[in-house]
């Protein structure tokens, strides 16, 4: 993938957040390497919109999801958040952002202290900013426990491990909701958990979207979940943007190479679809200290020419809200 | 690989009858699993589906005798090619271990010893079990590891687990299961720890080296997606009992258990729209202490009725391939109406909502 | 607009306070017996010396029997008896009283020891942990260093050097010099170890998602060391310290034996199993032998009670 390019990125004043040429590195021990964890990617979020983030693990989606909460400060790019640059911010502003973006991780027992009552973890971020007297906190906490569907008076006697991985991640639902974000970044929400328990959380993040007027972006590998909860779909590959694009046409009309094999990955619970091992992606991912040059997906990229190991592609408008990176496009400008 | 050439090519393999294995706990009786019978044939792959807790897991180790000694209550027949695993020891189980049936687990990074070399850990199955002297065990490992498709295969033997990416890492875990020839291959959620792609390519692994060495394979997983495409028969598990069996192709384009059907509608589908609202199955599967009466799905079942409540229902076949339990399955006329219902509420509520 | 289902079922009722500290009391067919007896034992141990100055029958400690003839027919003469009930010492003191009156000390010793290491070791090992960088490698070398120190040396400098004798005028506490100057060595050699084994839990406990949850909800380090981290470090720091005890009871042991613990008049069970060992032969058994057993005893009860907490706070993180 690729690649690098802002061309899908909308104009100032519309996007509520707007990541330009992010980058974020980490020293390997000291031996003067670096995992090139992001690499100058740029997206935007409108407002009350989700837009889903895929990839394949090691990609850079979690780290992309920290560096906008600034945990820790990216290392190059701009991110601004209501026309706000986020990087540069200290003090008070520092405080502001942290009421208005919220993040969830992956592990949902892990992401909940075990050994604090769920009620105090919940009510922690308004003790944290000194928010309302004791009783009002109460209050709140109880509305946005009930609203994710937790028992307050069992939340009020029990720890996280009293709880099933659901139930945990309902409450961290609820930890990010208390302060009335406006953005709420979703890091692997679903992916531990099983999947009937998986279509409970997703339906919850739809209602509570609709419900407090959020905005979302939703970190996942599985691009079935994606689909089912983005509005738009960016997919990332080793640290670069591959394509952009609404999550229908994504699905219907893939232009990225990866893509498509990402696609057909998918398990499908149908044993009428036959799809066979190399229509899917092989090997395995390189090494980020070491990407290699020109289009990093050039190395398992079915398709790959020459030019590919030269030239690193740009995104470019395929036209109807589609970008992709690829000096070869399944398909081609409409 | 050694022995597959005089197993017999075919027949039954592994018949269960009426296992139960219940576990006695300070809250009270466990009944993890509750009277679960069926065969499976030599080579074929049965997946073994269901939610968390519903007694999965412990059906694989009832079948391989890997259950904790303290409190475990065991019943019923576990026939392997004709001997009754049940009631074999510790020490008589362990000619079964490695050389007839292996298991995969979900975390290949707690399964594998994080002070061996991954070499040596394929190899001391080979020894110990099969006697092989060290360059022979050293020579079969790489093999094994050429079978299982790690890139770079010599340089992975003398490396430590940690070292090995995740998919690698469930790889060298197969090239350890499948290092004596097993005739039975455990999976227990072999990919849920690892992401779509490799997912997609450790299921097609172990689908291939079914085919080569006529394994048989129980795949257990949560993910209908999951057994689709990489099994012959399914058998869908809800609180410790068997809710349908089926033949993959039968169960998929016939599917009777309204569990089943519920399990299969949660999961979000590649061809639906963007935002189209997943049938969740509400709450959890039940205390397996004090299990419901009747039909233990009856309290999240949307089609229960007072026989649900109160009958048991039995495992009944409907054809040589495919058995249910269930009073109101998918197509019968009390579940029909409810459908129509059902549908007409959403209805209802979609033009409220628009209004 | 929902389907969301609250599958909360049962309500677990309310533990009181006292259940919540010891955990719910079981049935007596139940009970661990290592632990009750342990705890018993300690019970009485702690109770003797806390009052040791006040019982009468221990005040006798430190009393010769009347007269050099006396003394002389007493030395090793008696066997545990009616009214020596360890029997007595080389100058014919009663080795109970004194057993008894050590106890007070190897105890004050101990735990005093123990407290000032968990404070300075964990405040230490936290920070190392949390802060890492710089901070984190001075106080490695520094770790390191304390490590590879001969205990002996450092007994040797810290009593030998400041502590050698006199009192200690701390305002309100009056000490005597070469009781505290113990507690210094015991505690520079208990701080390094256990401050390794904070640092580390910290190392691993910040890079927990929770932490950097409360992170991001904007909460300040402090915050997050003490309300976060802390109270998941306790039960590691809890069976630390019962263990060590214990080893710092029977090192206690080991200085006394070198002639640098306390001194007279002053016993402690080291002290006086060290002052007796001599004569092992000439009859000195006895008094070898019931300071040993106490010792014994005490290490294996802190170890048993250790052991049980541990248990009791362990939390299990994962149940799905
Ligand atoms: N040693 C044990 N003692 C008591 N109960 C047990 C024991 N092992 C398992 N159980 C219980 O048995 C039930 C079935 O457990 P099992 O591990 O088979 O579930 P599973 O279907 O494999 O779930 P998952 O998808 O989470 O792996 C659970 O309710 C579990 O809590
Ligand atoms: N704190 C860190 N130190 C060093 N490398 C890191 C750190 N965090 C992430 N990485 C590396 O950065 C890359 C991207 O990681 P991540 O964003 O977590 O991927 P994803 O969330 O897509 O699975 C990976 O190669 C990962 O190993
Ligand atoms: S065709 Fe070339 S540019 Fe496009 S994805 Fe493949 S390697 Fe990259
Ligand atoms: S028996 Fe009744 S409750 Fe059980 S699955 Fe069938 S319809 Fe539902
Ligand atoms: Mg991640
Ligand atoms: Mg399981």
């Amino acid at each position: 993938m690729a690649g690098t390019g802002k061309a899908h990125l909308h104009g100032e004043g519309q996007a509520l957040l707007s990541v330009e040429d992010l980058l974020v590195e980490f020293p390997v021990g000291r031996t003067g390497l670096k995992v090139n964890a992001v690499t100058g990617i740029s997206f935007d979020v409108l407002p009350g919109e989700t837009l889903g983030l895929v990839g394949e693990s090691g990609c850079g989606k979690s780290t992309t999801g920290k560096a906008i909460m600034q945990l820790p400060r990216p290392n190059g790019g701009s991110i601004r958040f209501e026309g706000q640059e986020l990087t540069s911010l200290a003090g008070e502003g520092m405080r502001m952002l942290r009421t208005n973006i919220q993040m969830i991780f992956q592990d949902p027992i892990s992401s909940l202290n075990p050994r604090r009552k769920v009620t105090n973890i919940v009510m922690e971020p308004l003790n944290i900013w000194g928010i309302g007297t004791p009783e009002e906190r109460l209050k709140k906490v109880n509305e946005v426990l009930e609203a994710v569907g937790i028992d307050p008076d069992r939340a009020a006697s029990s720890k996280p491990y009293q709880f099933s991985g659901g139930q945990c991640q309902r409450i961290s639902i609820a930890r990010a909701l208390v302060l009335d974000p406006k953005m709420i970044i979703c890091d692997e929400p679903v992916s531990a958990l099983d999947v009937s328990v998986q279509a409970q959380v997703l339906n919850l993040l739809e209602d509570l979207k609709a419900k407090f007027g959020l905005t979302l972006v939703f970190i996942a590998h599985d691009l079935a979940v994606v689909k089912n909860i983005s509005d738009r779909v960016a997919v990332m590959y080793l640290g670069k943007m591959c394509e952009v694009a609404r999550s229908d046409d994504l699905y219907a009309r893939p232009a990225h190479p990866y893509t498509q094999v990402l696609l057909n990955s998918i398990p499908v619970p149908d044993p009428t679809v036959k799809i066979t091992g190399n229509q899917r992606v092989q090997g395995e991912i390189p090494s980020p200290v070491m990407p290699p040059s020109g289009c990093r997906f050039r190395t398992r990229c079915p398709i790959a020419q020459d030019r590919c190991a030269a030239e690193e592609p740009e995104l470019q408008a395929l036209g109807n809200d589609q970008y992709v990176a690829c000096h070869f496009p399944l398909r081609s400008a409409n | 690989m050694t022995s597959a050439m005089h197993r017999p090519q075919d027949g039954t393999l592994l018949e269960l009858r009426d296992v139960r294995t219940h576990f006695s706990t300070a809250r009270g009786i466990v009944r993890a699993v509750d009277g679960v019978s069926f065969t499976l044939e030599r080579g074929k792959a049965l997946g073994i589906v269901g939610e968390s807790g519903s007694g999965k897991t412990i059906l694989a180790r009832s079948i391989m005798g890997l259950l904790p000694k303290r409190g475990t209550i065991r019943q019923g027949e576990v026939l392997y090619a004709g001997d009754d695993l049940a009631k074999l020891d510790l020490k008589g189980m362990r000619k079964f271990w490695g050389q007839e049936m292996s298991m995969i687990f979900q975390d290949p990074m707690t399964s594998l010893n994080p002070l061996m070399k991954i070499g040596n850990q394929i190899g001391e199955p080979l020894r110990v079990h099969l006697g092989m002297d060290k360059e022979n065990a050293r020579a079969t490992a790489l093999k094994l590891l050429q079978d299982v498709k790690i890139p770079e295969p010599e340089k992975r033997l003398d490396q430590y687990p940690h070292e090995l990416s995740g998919g690698m890492r469930q790889r060298a875990m197969i090239a350890i299961a499948l290092a004596c020839g097993p005739t039975l291959l455990f999976a227990d959620e072999p990919t849920t720890a690892l992401d779509v792609t490799v997912q997609a390519q450790i299921l097609d692994l172990i689908q291939e080296q079914r085919r080569d060495r006529n394994m048989s394979v129980i795949l257990v997983t949560h993910d209908l997606g999951v057994v689709a495409g990489h099994t012959d028969e399914i058998a869908v598990m809800y609180a410790g009992t068997l809710a349908e069996k089926a033949t993959t192709a039968e169960l998929f384009a016939n599917m009777k258990h309204p569990y089943t059907e519920a399990l299969l509608r949660s999961i979000p589908k590649l061809d639906q729209p963007s935002h189209t609202r997943l049938m969740a199955i509400g709450g959890r599967p039940p205390d397996l202490i004090t299990p419901p009466t009747g039909c233990r799905f009856a309290p999240r079942c949307p089609y229960a009725t007072e026989k649900c409540r109160t009958e048991i229902p039995v495992l009944e076949s409907i054809s040589a391939e495919h058995s249910f339990a269930c009073w109101n399955p998918v197509g019968s006329s009390h579940w029909q109406s409810k459908q129509d219902e059902l549908a007409s509420n959403a209805g209802l509520a979609s033009a409220g909502g628009q209004a | 607009m929902t389907d969301i289902v609250l599958d909360t079922p049962s309500k677990p009722a309310k533990p009181s306070p006292l259940t919540r500290l010891i955990g719910r009391v079981p049935p007596i067919r139940k009970w661990k017996w290592g632990f009750v007896l342990s705890v018993a034992y300690l019970v009485v141990l702690t109770f003797f010396a806390v009052f040791a100055n006040v019982l009468p029958f221990i005040r006798r400690y430190n009393e010769l029997p009347k007269g050099a003839a006396a003394r002389k027919l007493a030395s090793y003469r008696g066997k545990p008896s009616g009214s020596y009930w360890f029997g007595n010492d080389k100058l014919g003191r009663d080795t109970f009283a004194r057993s008894v009156y050590a106890a007070q000390k190897t105890l004050t010793i101990g735990l005093a020891s123990i407290v000032a290491a968990l404070v300075i070791g964990g405040l230490l090992g936290m920070l190392a942990g949390y802060y890492r960088g710089w901070y984190d490698r001075v106080l490695s070398v520094i770790f390191d260093v304390l490590l590879a120190f001969p205990a002996i040396v450092l007994a040797l400098i810290v009593v030998g050097r400041f502590f050698q004798s006199g009192r200690l005028n701390l305002g309100l506490f009056q000490m005597d010099k070469r009781f505290f100057g113990v507690i210094v060595v015991l505690t520079l050699l208990s701080v390094a170890p256990l401050a390794r084994i904070v640092r580390a839990q910290t190392l691993a406990l910040s890079q927990r998602e929770y932490v950097l949850a409360a992170r991001g909800l904007g909460a300040s380090s402090w915050r997050i060391l003490i309300r976060e981290i802390l109270p998941n470090l306790l039960p590691a720091m809890f069976s630390v310290a019962f263990t060590g005890l214990a080893v710092l009871l029977v090192a206690e042991g080991g200085l006394a034996f070198l002639g640098f613990s306390v001194q007279l008049p002053f016993p402690t069970w080291g002290f006086m199993i060290n002052e007796a060992r001599p004569d092992i032969v000439k009859g000195g058994g006895w008094a070898v032998f019931f300071p040993c057993i106490l010792l014994f005893l005490t290490v294996l009860a802190f170890n048993v009670i250790g052991d049980r907490v541990a248990r009791r706070f362990d939390i299990r993180e994962a149940t799905l």
